[in-house]
């Protein structure tokens, strides 16, 4: 076990099945996929594996991710990586081909193939199309691609090897916000399941479930809860698609009572969906839902701030929903 | 000889090609060709050399004053991007960042020379931008101080603290704005374009592009639907040499990306971006042209930009970040061999150079315009500072025509 950066033990993951596999390929523009980490060898996977393999290209997230499609109809697992200025360009070409294909032919047509998809909506100042966090939404939408979000470089890379391992098209959202974590990563490869969340925290008085860049804020929440004494369990979706419907009905059973945390807009945010399939399942439940207000991101950090919810506002939910 | 990029070519040769003036009386055109003193020559040969050999030199029948306002505007942009570095680097107050346009002035300040600037909103033609707007937005006549309180978040900002660098905007001067986004803008900008054919107006929609854009869909779709309705539509590509931190090699097969216009029967002209007057001569072409419902023109204009892709408070020099070495700058990076190189020929620099040989200027006067813009940017700059900051609840307004939406925030 090393310390690790959140890209490095991404990266790791990829390298690794890289080395394993001469016919898999990795697509970029502007993020190459380099790495560096106190102690460990740098990671560059564009001198490693060569330009054939591992591509630069312009900007045109419409072609990184149609190549990487037709590279796995063709038999080639790729991943290509789709910077957060692009994020929402290559939607079609994923919920009209990655999504469909395999069931519009009868289970014929395989794409086994990871689409990076970068999420920003932490940093003030950027405004609407590089402050916002909506797509977790519109990706978890799609039949047929499985979207994951994780939220620790430990599951990072975990969910990378899986991602990239798995016969489906896999969404690995990859939330800006989160590149400055690290964490105890091993060196080995090893899989995080790609339809499973986990219980952060164990607590009875309610239930908390955030995902991805919400988690900091709700895990820092329920700190401050416990010190107030009621104690919050806190659930990581982590998958967004197919989303774990068991372990939140579990968890809700024994709370009574929910709260969703999204970074994403209020309206169709994964907390709605977590709270539709709770009250499919479980009676007398208590709701609250924290989310980004349905309006873009503005550029001044005093509007921004006050609307992208964080651990204060969490925490005050949370509050009322067991007062 | 289209698209000549022989350095060696004469001045006598560039100046034989030119079209025959449109204005009556004496120009300046034909006092260069009267005086054919080898210092002109000299002096203005490295700036033609570039040139295609079917531009006019119609910026020679300017007036004084308009070519001085040539000048001002360069240096309003190029003050502006140095005091806006300058407050990164020391003034722990401001809070503004920018994507640099420093090195690439005389692009803006010359195409929008050539247009429609002042009128009712429904006759001034417009102008879409980038992400490195802030040259575009003062050259199209976008008010300073208001640009620099949007800048730095104020509530009297130009688009009221919303928007920032990246999504400047200002209709009443035909400026549709700023986009963070690489790709859509130009789509866009012929869409204008589109509009004004439809409504038989001789308006004219500008879009500003960079090297960058060359590799998106968007461009390509661009190009062939503005040919195949003839619209009123000119791309501007700013070709910097880099896309964020790649080579444009990575993206274009083409040196002259205006080669990939002409293949889409687009009349392409290649400019040398650091001499406002080539600028302003392919862009007053492409207006007429425009304007006589002739169709789409590209411009391609050989610049480069000084400092990093963007900058940001706190910067330290020679740090990671602003203007330093940029820790994404690994799979490509500009030697500083070409920056300096590059620097030697700074728009500046050939502007005054220009009309102190054209006699508009002596060199005293150049050094009173910079110093009265260094003031006006300074005030600028002040009076954006001392503008009052957004009221957070705001941010749930402006998101439909009436109302605001709810706050959601707080569960």
């Amino acid at each position: 076990m090393t310390e690790k950066s959140w890209i490095y033990a991404v990266l790791e993951a990829a390298q690794h099945e890289m080395r394993e596999d001469p016919a898999m390929t990795w697509i970029f523009e502007l993020t190459p996929p380099v790495a560096s980490n106190p102690d460990m060898p740098v990671i560059n996977l564009e001198t490693e594996f060569g330009r054939r393999r591992v591509v630069n290209t312009g900007i045109d997230e419409n072609w990184m991710a149609s190549t990487v499609i037709g590279a796995g109809l063709a038999g080639s697992r790729s991943v290509t990586y789709i910077p957060y200025q692009g994020a929402a360009m290559p939607f079609q070409v994923i919920q009209n081909h990655a999504g469909k294909l395999r069931h519009m032919t009868g289970g014929v047509a395989s794409i086994p193939v990871v689409f990076i998809i970068e999420l920003t909506g932490q940093t003030p100042g950027f405004a609407g199309q590089h402050s916002d966090y909506e797509l977790d939404t519109a990706y978890a939408h799609i039949a047929g691609v499985r979207t994951v979000v994780p939220s620790t470089p430990y599951d990072a890379k975990g969910m990378m090897t899986a991602a990239i391992r798995s016969p489906d098209p896999v969404v690995f959202l990859n939330p800006a916000g989160l590149r400055t974590l690290s964490g105890e990563v091993p060196d080995e490869p090893y899989e995080v399941p790609l339809d499973k969340a986990a219980v952060r925290v164990e607590g009875s008085d309610l239930t908390i479930v955030s995902s991805g860049p919400g988690m900091p804020v709700s895990l820092e929440a329920a700190e401050r809860l416990a010190e107030e004494g009621i104690n919050a369990e806190v659930i990581d979706l982590r998958v967004l698609k197919e989303m774990d419907t068991e372990t939140l009905v579990t968890s809700v059973s024994k709370t009574r009572k929910l709260l969703t945390v999204d970074q994403s807009y209020y309206t169709l945010c994964p907390g709605a969906e977590v709270i539709a399939r709770v009250a499919e399942n479980v009676e007398g439940v208590r709701y609250k839902r924290v989310a980004f207000p349905d309006a873009p991101p503005p550029a001044s950090p005093e509007m921004f701030l006050w609307m992208r919810p964080d651990a204060e506002n969490v925490a005050e939910a949370a509050r009322q929903l067991v007062g | 000889m289209p698209n000549s990029r022989d350095d060696s070519t004469p001045e006598v040769e560039a100046l034989d090609r030119v079209d025959t003036p449109e204005g009556a009386g004496p120009t300046r055109r034909g006092f260069l060709r009267i005086a054919g003193l080898a210092g002109v020559a000299a002096s203005l040969a490295p700036q033609i050399a570039r040139a295609n050999g079917r531009i006019g030199y119609h910026a020679a029948d300017l007036s004084d004053e308009r070519l001085t306002d040539l000048y001002r505007m360069i240096l309003r942009i190029r003050w502006h991007e140095r005091t806006m570095a300058d407050k990164m680097l020391s003034d722990p107050d401001y809070r503004g960042y920018n994507h640099f346009y420093a090195g690439q002035e005389a692009v803006a300040t010359g195409v929008c020379a050539a247009l429609r600037n002042d009128g009712p909103f429904d006759q001034i033609d417009v102008v879409y931008s980038t992400h490195r707007p802030s040259g575009h937005a003062l050259a199209k006549g976008v008010d300073m101080r208001a640009m620099c309180a949007e800048n730095d978040f104020r509530a009297t900002g130009l688009n009221n603290g919303y928007g920032a660098e990246m999504h400047l905007s200002d209709p009443s001067v035909g400026f549709i704005g700023a986009d963070g986004m690489v790709g859509p803008g130009p789509v866009l900008a012929q869409g204008s374009a589109f509009s004004f054919r439809a409504r038989g107006s001789d308006q004219v929609s500008v879009v500003f592009g960079g090297d960058g854009t060359y590799a998106t869909p968007h461009f390509h779709s661009t190009l062939n639907n503005a040919k195949l309705l003839d619209l009123p539509f000119i791309y501007v590509l700013e070709n910097n040499l880099y896309h964020q931190y790649a080579h444009y090699s990575y993206s274009s097969p083409h040196y002259d990306i205006a080669d990939a216009a002409r293949a889409y029967g687009i009349p392409a002209e290649v400019v040398d971006g650091q001499d406002v007057m080539q600028v302003y001569n392919a862009a007053y072409e492409a207006v007429e042209r425009a304007r006589a419902g002739e169709g789409p023109t590209f411009i391609e204009a050989k610049t480069y930009r000084y400092y990093n892709h963007w900058g940001a408070p706190g910067a330290e020099v020679g740090q990671l970040g602003a203007f330093g070495y940029d820790p994404l700058a690994i799979s490509s990076f500009r030697p500083e061999r070409e920056v300096r190189n590059w620097m030697q020929r700074d728009p500046v620099d050939i502007c005054r150079a220009t009309l102190v040989d054209w006699g508009v200027l002596n060199a005293e006067q150049a050094a009173q315009i910079e110093e009265d813009i260094r003031a006006e940017v300074d005030e600028a700059f002040a009076w954006a500072m001392e503008q009052p900051l957004c009221n957070p609840e705001d941010g749930v307004k402006n998101v439909f025509a009436t109302g605001e939406v709810p706050a959601r925030q707080f569960g």
